[in-house]
């Protein structure tokens, strides 16, 4: 064995569940060729590797851009080569929780969009659902087809010490990373060909033409290739790049708001050089609040003035429709096992985690109480802002959110810390137990599919749970590995 | 094929900075030489390659010396139209264009702009300077030459074609400008360096060996002006670009305007005769033709790049 997995079980301090290792510190069957391979790696061409898979992501020009310092800085894409492996058997269940969950979410948005029977029937309080400020009611009697709403949905798992996958949220706005799952699997068959010989991954790389398929099956009019275009806020954006990279993989227009009219028939027309093109669907990129100055923000200038109207009659299919976020909101996360019982009478396949509404007075004792044990997050906030990891946290901090919770308690919830599950991560030169979650993404369309895998996201730093990209997080290659191959 | 007025924009910007890259790393490449050969105290000045590129107003008073000047042509990030600052502008135009690109373009332009992010600076002087423009001017064909035989031949294709040809004819006329002299000033005129200029010219352009094949071995001021100007087989010539320009404004559509400015420009090129113009009416014609060229330039914007919403 190489050295620089030599104390990989010593540093496993804590009990987490390790996604390569067993506790006896042996790989797991999914995963054993895969270790014994990289444990015959000699430091010196681990190093090597790593070098490689650095150039492919420079030459490749996979970047995300963060904005500090009031620049934006474009950054290569932080990537650990050593790949996150789960069998196929465990995935298979999965998979079918996260379709599961999807479905009941859109019925649910169709829902409040228009009957509104789960409010009548008292499941949640009507108020939660209508106070937020991701219901927008300009959108109420819209009935897109299918009954889709949130067509693209970005789920975040992470696994607990039990080595159960639990739901964390629901990014059902404008989630990212799915180009990032896709380079990672470049990256990795450029850096570790070896790998691929004793194992057979699902690969991940038809997502774009899913997606176009699913995309193609909400246009208005009924054409063999209906016009589809990606609006995205330019390439100030962090996720540009992913705007970009689907738009090609699609055959899309990469459009920015300017490209963008409606016409006085109420239809979406893009700017070309041959004249007005007529638009069918929108896969957008920038958030509902900046989508059309005439509903929404007036000041928006990355939107298309008048956008909602065309889309309200029917001219032209917006993915994910506007206002899908009323059920991502971290209040409404807790309500989703009973939504899969309302909607589909189906009993939760996959688990959520234990989620304390500060809203209601006995929730809010025991956060009040238990700041130290909780995670406390705010209901509408994405990318790991404003949150606390309260075992972490100064005693000053847990003060502050004390204060916080007390004047909006809406706009908090808590769940306990889980221990995310770790993985061996490249880190200088050792191998070492990193913490990682998992985004898969489900696209809802006529049908419902999910990507085999997702982006997974791993903190680099020691210790830490906190995995976005934004905050010091790399990523990994997931693989979802079928049974033995001889 | 569907083309968004902004991408085509930037694919044309794209073409456009890579060919003065190109053109300008040519240029100065020949122009070193040329210095080297002429004996020291007749050599021209370094002021030519500033004056030539109309860079004097961001030049401003520094003196020009060979530093200065080299410094100014290859790394200057202030200056539009250094090496340095073309090859970012064309990044940024394909950042934003990916979309519509083979893959491979991306990694070559990035690698480029890397190379010369890494590079630009330290290639200011003698030493490293040839290396580096060779660099530069290698790796633009080679991205020309992925665009070519990659690009299906519409519209994107279309685009390209026509930045890269608008700058090649102005760039061309450049090159005459230096010989005609009229930036040299009288006193540095010398008949004994004249083929040597005129050389390095077109070596600049790549043509002088078809120059010698077609017009022969002797270098004459008023044989190189017909050639570069009028060659029609000569792909660096302003008449082919200019035959290139026409060939993609055809198919597009609204190009009447566009189409008239051209056929103005071709027929004053076929019109104007080196002979009776002397080295004078020569630098003349040549600021009118970079006239026309912009107004060209300026057509093709308004036409395709800005129209009007409904």
């Amino acid at each position: 064995m190489n050295n620089s997995w030599k104390l990989y079980n010593t540093n496993k301090t804590g009990d987490f569940f390790d996604e390569l290792i067993t506790d006896a510190g042996r790989p797991r069957a999914a995963a054993r060729h895969a270790v014994k391979m990289l444990q015959s790696l000699s430091s010196k061409e681990m190093a090597a590797r790593r070098q490689a898979a650095e150039l492919a992501i420079r030459e490749m020009g996979i970047s995300f851009t963060i904005y500090s310092e009031g620049k934006n800085i474009d950054r290569a894409w932080p990537f650990d080569i050593i790949p996150r492996i789960i069998p196929a058997r465990e995935w298979e269940k999965v998979s079918r929780g996260l379709a599961q969950r999807s479905r009941a979410l859109n019925r649910f948005i169709d829902d409040i969009y228009n009957k509104q029977k789960i409010l009548a029937d008292g499941l949640l309080p009507a108020d939660i659902v209508l106070e937020s400020g991701n219901y927008k009611p300009e959108c109420a009697n819209v009935s897109p087809r299918y009954g889709a709403w949130a067509h693209i949905c970005g789920t975040d798992l992470v696994r607990d010490r039990d080595g159960r996958f639990y739901v964390l949220e629901d990014n059902l706005r404008v989630p990212s990373g799915v180009s990032y799952m896709l380079e990672n699997r470049e990256i990795t068959k450029r850096v570790l060909p070896e790998l691929f010989k004793n194992h057979s991954i699902l690969p991940v790389d038809d997502y774009p033409s899913r997606l176009y398929s699913t995309l193609a099956s909400l246009s208005p009019r009924e054409q063999r290739r209906p016009c589809i275009v990606v609006l995205t806020p330019g390439i100030f954006n962090s996720a540009y790049f992913e705007h970009a990279y689907l738009a090609q993989g699609m055959g899309a227009e990469l459009v920015e708001g300017s490209d963008l009219f409606v016409d006085e028939d109420d239809c979406l027309y893009m700017l070309t050089v041959d004249g007005p093109e007529r638009v069918d669907v929108v896969y957008r990129r920038i958030d509902d609040d900046f989508l059309d100055p005439e509903t929404f923000r007036e000041d928006s200038t990355l939107g298309v003035p008048g956008i909602m109207r065309a889309w309200k009659q029917g001219n032209v299919a917006i993915a994910n429709a506007p206002g899908s976020g009323v059920a991502d909101d971290k209040v409404v996360y807790a309500f989703v096992p009973e939504m899969i019982r309302y909607y589909l009478g189906e009993e939760p396949s996959l688990a959520s985690v234990k989620t304390y509404l500060c809203m209601n007075e006995p929730d809010r004792d025991y956060v009040l109480a238990n700041l130290d044990k909780l995670v406390v997050k705010p209901a509408n906030e994405s990318g790991g802002y404003g949150l606390m990891v309260g075992p972490h946290a100064s005693k000053e901090k847990r003060a502050e959110f004390a204060k916080l919770i007390e004047k909006n308690p809406r706009n908090y919830i808590a769940q306990p810390t889980l221990s995310l599950s770790t993985a061996p991560t490249y880190i200088d030169d050792t191998v070492e137990p990193r913490h990682l979650d998992l985004r898969p993404f489900i696209l809802q369309g006529k049908e419902t599919w999910v990507t085999p895998g997702g982006l997974t996201r791993v903190a680099l730093v020691k210790g830490s749970l906190v995995v976005n990209s934004s905050q010091g997080g790399g990523s990994k290659d997931t693989w979802i590995v079928e049974g033995k191959r001889k | 094929m569907i083309m968004l007025s902004r991408v085509a924009e930037r694919l044309y910007w794209m073409a456009r900075y890579l060919e003065r890259a190109e053109d300008t790393a040519r240029l100065t490449q020949a122009y070193t030489h040329l210095i080297m050969d002429i004996p020291a105290g007749s050599e021209p000045g370094w002021d030519i390659l500033v004056r030539i590129l109309d860079g004097e107003p961001i030049f401003g008073d520094k003196a020009f010396n060979e530093q200065n000047v080299l410094n100014f042509l290859i790394a200057d990030e202030e200056n539009p139209g250094s090496i340095r600052h073309c090859i970012r502008a064309a990044r940024e135009n394909v950042r934003t264009t990916r979309d519509v690109l083979p893959e491979e373009v991306w990694e070559h332009v990035n690698e480029l702009f890397l190379y010369s992010q890494a590079r630009a600076r330290k290639s200011v002087g003698r030493r490293n300077r040839h290396q580096f423009l060779e660099q530069v001017t290698t790796r633009c064909q080679m991205i020309n030459g992925l665009l070519m035989s990659t690009l299906c031949r519409d519209h994107a294709y279309r685009f390209i074609k026509l930045g890269h040809l608008l700058e090649r004819a102005d760039m061309a006329t450049r090159v005459i400008d230096v010989g005609a002299g009229a930036l040299l000033g009288t006193e540095r005129l010398n008949k004994a360096v004249d083929p040597l200029i005129w050389a390095s010219l077109l070596q600049s352009l790549s043509a002088m060996g078809t120059y010698r094949r077609t017009v022969g071995p002797l270098v004459e001021a008023n044989s190189v002006v017909e050639f570069v100007f009028r060659e029609r087989t000569l792909p660096r010539s302003v008449r082919f670009c200019l035959d290139g320009i026409r060939e993609e404004l055809v198919p597009l559509k609204n190009n009447t305007d566009a189409l008239k400015i051209l056929e103005r420009s071709r027929r004053s090129l076929s019109r104007f005769n080196p002979e009776t113009a002397g080295r004078e009416g020569l630098h003349r014609f040549i600021d009118r033709f970079q006239l026309e060229l912009n107004t060209l330039g300026g057509t093709i914007s308004s036409t395709w790049f800005m129209p009007p919403r409904p």
